[in-house]
């Protein structure tokens, strides 16, 4: 989409910067394999590089501390409109209706499981009692 | 009730408790006769409108009806009621097959007749009640 509104030219001047800088890059990490240079070389971008981070995140901490969030999203946002398309896509029944199943299944089985040991007890007690075998029936 | 053999015959605590749940069930379509019975007298009669007076005699005698009624066509039609659902059982005949809306009856009359029967279940060695000795039926549970 970008592609189609910037004019050729503008596109063409970008894809030489680009290939430009890649061809310095190439060059300066040859550069920094030569005997006595390389290493300076290595050194300084290592400097470089570590300078520039912490520019960097001093900036962006900077930003951040001028750009009050809240009152930006108060403004520029419909949030009232973006809550209601949120609750609007929740299907609130389906999960109620869910959760309602499961646990209603697992009370059942639950009260099944108890039943059927109930069932065992009192069987094993009675035939103690009476001197049976067990597992007749 | 493809696999018969496989079942195993339910005990005195399950079918205690889904004759429980029975007689709840009972009582509660009992009581929405009953209301019924006001709704309708209050239509026919609004200004004259009292409470209705159900004798000893009539109020068993519907109990009865109701009961066998329910336990026939819950037996005959799934093997089920609404106690043996929620208890994971079934009845069925000797063979694991349902039973005959004839036999069905007689158990329902005999069962609400003589409940006591049902104690038997605790103290027979194949978990049947006398019910169930005399008409050849089992309860046995239904794993989901």
């Amino acid at each position: 989409m970008s592609d189609k509104a910037l004019p050729p030219a503008v596109t063409v001047a970008l894809g030489a910067v680009a290939g430009a800088a890649d061809g310095v890059a190439v060059l300066y990490r040859g550069a920094e394999g030569l005997p006595v240079l390389g290493s300076w070389l290595r050194r300084t971008r290592v400097e470089l590089q570590a300078r520039g981070e912490r520019v960097l995140a001093a900036g962006i901490e900077v930003i951040l501390d001028e750009l009050d969030l809240n009152t930006l999203a108060r403004q520029r946002l419909d949030l009232i409109g973006l809550a209601n398309e949120v609750v609007d896509g929740i299907d609130l029944p389906a999960i109620i209706r869910q959760s309602t199943d499961s646990v209603t299944a697992e009370v059942m089985t639950d009260v099944r499981t108890q039943g059927e040991r109930g069932d065992d007890l009192v069987s094993g007690f009675v035939d103690r009692l009476l001197g049976r075998e067990r597992d007749q029936r | 009730m493809n696999a018969p053999a496989a079942r195993r015959v339910a005990g005195i605590v399950s079918r205690g408790v889904a004759a429980v749940i029975d007689l709840v069930f009972v009582g509660v379509v009992l009581a929405g006769l009953y209301v019924g019975l006001i709704l309708v007298r209050l239509m026919l009669h609004p200004s004259s409108f009292s409470f209705p007076t159900v004798g000893v005699v009539f109020s068993t005698a519907v109990m009865f009806g109701v009961a066998v009624l329910y336990l026939t066509a819950c037996w005959s039609v799934s093997g089920c009621t609404v106690g043996a659902v929620t208890m994971g059982l079934r009845v069925t005949g000797r063979h694991g097959a349902r039973i005959a809306p004839a036999r069905a009856l007689i158990r329902a009359v005999a069962c609400v007749l003589f409940p006591v029967g049902l104690l038997w279940v605790a103290v027979d060695a194949h978990r049947r009640s006398v019910q169930d000795i005399v008409l050849g039926s089992r309860v046995v549970y239904v794993k989901p």
